[in-house]
């Protein structure tokens, strides 16, 4: 079951995650946080490949992607 | 709740308080090399069996040197304005075995500290220093800065910049740094490679990253993004001179400072029976 | 760390011996720092004060140390600062230029609580000035870092205070977590004369208290805290210590900002050296029983002033006492107030027109008549022109 998290505590509504995605799984919302940042969301998790690149763009470590499993159902990263 | 896997290497909260997030602009390219930074050194911690407690960061002061704030979970500490590689050349004299990594801005590594960038190049210190160029004093205000192009309007240039720009990895490899290289925020994964193989450099590697600075250009995060990955190329590919290379621009190792050292210790002896 | 190189057997080199040993005071100074345990030395050339440089860079390697000269004195303070942080006692020489282009780096020091020796073989000023001897950077020594924030400084008097003194700059300065600097100047650098060094097990070498004396985790450790000097870890151990010098809380955080922490910060840095004044200070003293004047000085000039108390008390009868101020800062003024009741002239002799003179007059102007300063520059005192200024004064 494949999660993305947005951390409304850290996130700066900046975009760059959204620009980073392949398969553009996320887009821009009317959910502002209490620091007043626009944060993104999900349009549609199946398009989701787990490639992360969402994860490593973002400059405040906001956004979390559950990792791949490897074969043998242990996850790819520890 | 799913945490960033980055996150295992922040202290998101102290004693005194929340640490986390840093203070850092929305969209701000430092923060982007933290990430890149972390997850380069998680890398060598996970396949190189490289020991977390050896790893020290050191960093000048601008926005990018505030990435070893307090809540940064490893050695580091936040010195003076463009003094961070003595402070790291004093580290390595004491321990050689320490891998620091400095954090420095362009002008922080090419203005005031331009003196200390050529002499720890010169003398190849093990060190692995990554230049977050964002071609302004970002902290300040955006003042012009010594990569800052010509005839840029700042506000110390209000008139437009009537000087040059530094080609920082070209200084880097005139004075003797023995791995260089030039990616952008707009990069990645090839940036976070290009960390990894610094830090595995056994030498000065510099590490130089064209970051956006949304707050002082004026434009979304996303629009410098997508103009840093169109005014560069990588030289695999092209050698248009219209752009800024980008890529492994110089690797030549050669033997650090505190290894060469070792001959002055044994020469010292020689002549004590 | 740099012990591999020794406990490889690479390095023969031995400390001074004990016994008696005739030699130039920049020497004795280094041989001071390597008994104290000194492993770092960075350093750039200046007049008068290179001979200390060179002589460090030949020993060094003898005794598992290393040392490299720097581009500029900036770049010379820092490496001493990084070289701290990682567990080794580090000292750099300069002369006063140097000394000023240290500053910011020496203000940094004092926040982040960053042990180390700065030796300032002082010349005259201001700019190039001249290569001879002075004493013109004693109030630089105090208040040349920009902000509050104190700092230890001795003045040594002889080749056998370069040997003493700068063992006992690198004991203060692990002790209470501070640079300390040594207020040497041209003629007590250059001068060349007998040294005395004691059996080795006589002599007391601090280190650092660390958390791991204290039995503090890594999840405990706090930076700033425990103690008012607060225990140091240095890199590498697995403290993940933050060095930082905004104003910060005792976890080293700077975020969450207040008028109150940042006033508790200032407080005890202050407290920490000012607050313990009377065990840090040294004072040494002769002929105050029953004087009526008293001469205080302190490096160079207390070895013609005290030749100079000396003659006017046994020649001309006159009972003067002698005051050397072995510790300039921080400023031993309730010493000085306990060694004197009332008299009629303080006599400050110093190689500049006047800086010492200021603290001294603000600790003893209810107990003495008149401060009277005897201005040098460019040389040491006379001890023929000390007399006859004292007569002229206590004769007439």
């Amino acid at each position: 079951m494949i999660e993305i998290v947005i951390n409304p505590n850290y996130c700066k509504g900046c975009s760059i995650c959204i620009e980073f995605c392949p398969k553009k799984v996320l887009r821009p919302s009317n959910n502002i946080n209490a620091k007043g940042y626009a944060l993104p969301e999900v349009v549609d998790l199946d398009t989701c490949t787990q490639c992360k690149l969402c994860e490593i763009v973002c400059p405040d470590l906001a956004i979390a992607v559950t990792p791949k499993e490897k074969r043998g159902g242990r996850n790819a990263r520890k | 709740m799913l945490k960033h896997p980055m996150l295992k290497y922040i202290n998101e909260e102290g004693p005194s308080g929340k640490r986390f997030p840093h203070l850092l602009c929305p969209g701000c390219g430092a923060g982007q090399v933290l990430n890149y930074t972390l997850h380069a050194v998680d890398d060598l911690i996970n396949q190189t069996g490289a020991k977390k407690e050896a790893f020290v960061f050191i960093s000048g002061v601008g926005c990018s040197s505030r990435l070893t704030s307090h809540y940064l979970n490893f050695d580091s500490a936040w010195t003076l304005h463009g003094r961070a590689l003595p402070i790291a050349t004093g580290v390595l004299l004491a321990n050689p075995e320490l891998k620091i990594i400095v954090f420095t801005g362009d002008g922080d590594a090419a203005a005031i500290g331009g003196n200390h960038f050529i002499h720890a190049f010169r003398r190849n210190i093990n060190v692995t220093v990554i230049c977050v160029n964002n071609g302004l004093y970002g902290m300040t205000g955006g003042q012009v800065a010594p990569t800052t192009p010509p005839f840029t309007s700042t506000p110390t240039t209000p008139y437009g910049n009537i000087e040059d720009a530094f080609d920082l990895c070209k200084l880097a490899e005139v004075a003797g740094a023995s791995y260089i290289s030039r990616w952008t925020t707009a990069h990645p994964i090839q940036t976070t490679k290009a960390i990894k193989k610094g830090i595995t450099n056994k030498g000065a590697s510099f590490i130089e990253i064209l970051s956006q600075c949304p707050v002082h250009e004026h434009q979304t995060p996303v629009e410098m993004t997508k103009a840093l990955k169109e005014i560069t190329v990588s030289i695999k590919k092209s050698m248009d001179s219209n752009k800024i290379p980008v890529g492994e621009l110089h690797f030549a190792p050669r033997p650090t400072w505190t290894e060469r050292y070792e001959s002055v210790i044994e020469k010292a002896n020689e002549m004590i029976s | 760390m740099v012990e591999t190189a020794l406990k490889e057997k690479k390095c023969r080199g031995e400390f001074i011996k004990p016994g008696r040993h005739y030699l130039e005071g920049s020497e004795a100074c280094v041989e001071g720092a390597l008994l104290a345990g000194m492993k770092v030395y960075a350093g750039y050339p200046i007049t008068p004060a290179s001979e200390i440089m060179e002589h460090a860079s030949r020993r060094l390697p003898q005794v598992g140390g290393r040392f490299i000269q720097m581009e500029d004195e900036i770049s010379a303070v820092c490496a001493l600062i990084g070289a701290s942080w990682a567990g080794a006692k580090a000292m750099t020489a300069t002369s006063s230029p140097g000394f000023s282009l240290m500053q910011e780096a020496i203000s940094f020091s004092i926040m982040t609580e960053t042990p180390l020796v700065i030796v300032d073989v002082q010349r005259p000023g201001p700019g190039q000035g001249y290569i001879t001897t002075s004493q013109e950077d004693v109030m630089q020594a105090r208040y040349g870092h920009h902000g509050e924030g104190p700092i230890i400084a001795l003045a040594p008097s002889s080749v056998q205070d370069m040997f003493e003194l700068t063992i006992e700059a690198f004991n203060l300065s692990e002790k209470w977590r501070t640079p300390v600097l040594i207020m040497a100047d041209e003629t007590v650098a250059h001068m060349r004369e007998q040294l005395i060094v004691p059996e080795l097990d006589t002599i007391e070498i601090l280190g650092r208290r660390k958390p791991q004396d204290l039995n503090i985790s890594p999840e405990a450790y706090l930076p700033y805290g425990h103690d008012i000097v607060p225990p140091m870890a240095n890199f590498g151990e697995g403290y993940n210590i933050n060095h930082v010098s905004l104003a910060h809380h005792a976890d080293g955080s700077v975020g969450n900002y207040s008028l109150e922490v940042h006033r508790e910060n200032i407080e005890r840095l202050h407290q920490k050296i000012e607050g313990n004044v009377n065990e840090i200070a040294r004072v040494e003293s002769q002929f105050l029983d029953d004087c009526d004047h008293v001469l205080i000085c302190y490096g160079s000039v207390a070895r013609t002033g005290l030749e100079a108390v000396r003659e006017v008390r046994e020649v001309h009868g006159i009972k003067i006492g002698f005051i050397r101020l072995v510790t300039l800062w921080p400023f031993p003024e309730e010493k000085l107030r306990n060694l004197i009741s009332m008299v009629k002239t303080i006599f400050v002799p110093e190689m500049n027109l006047g800086m010492i003179k200021h603290p001294i007059t603000g600790a003893l102007r209810d107990k003495c008549d008149q401060v009277i300063p005897m201005p040098e520059i460019g040389v040491l005192h006379h001890p023929d022109k000390l007399v006859n200024q004292i007569l002229e004064v206590t004769t007439c």
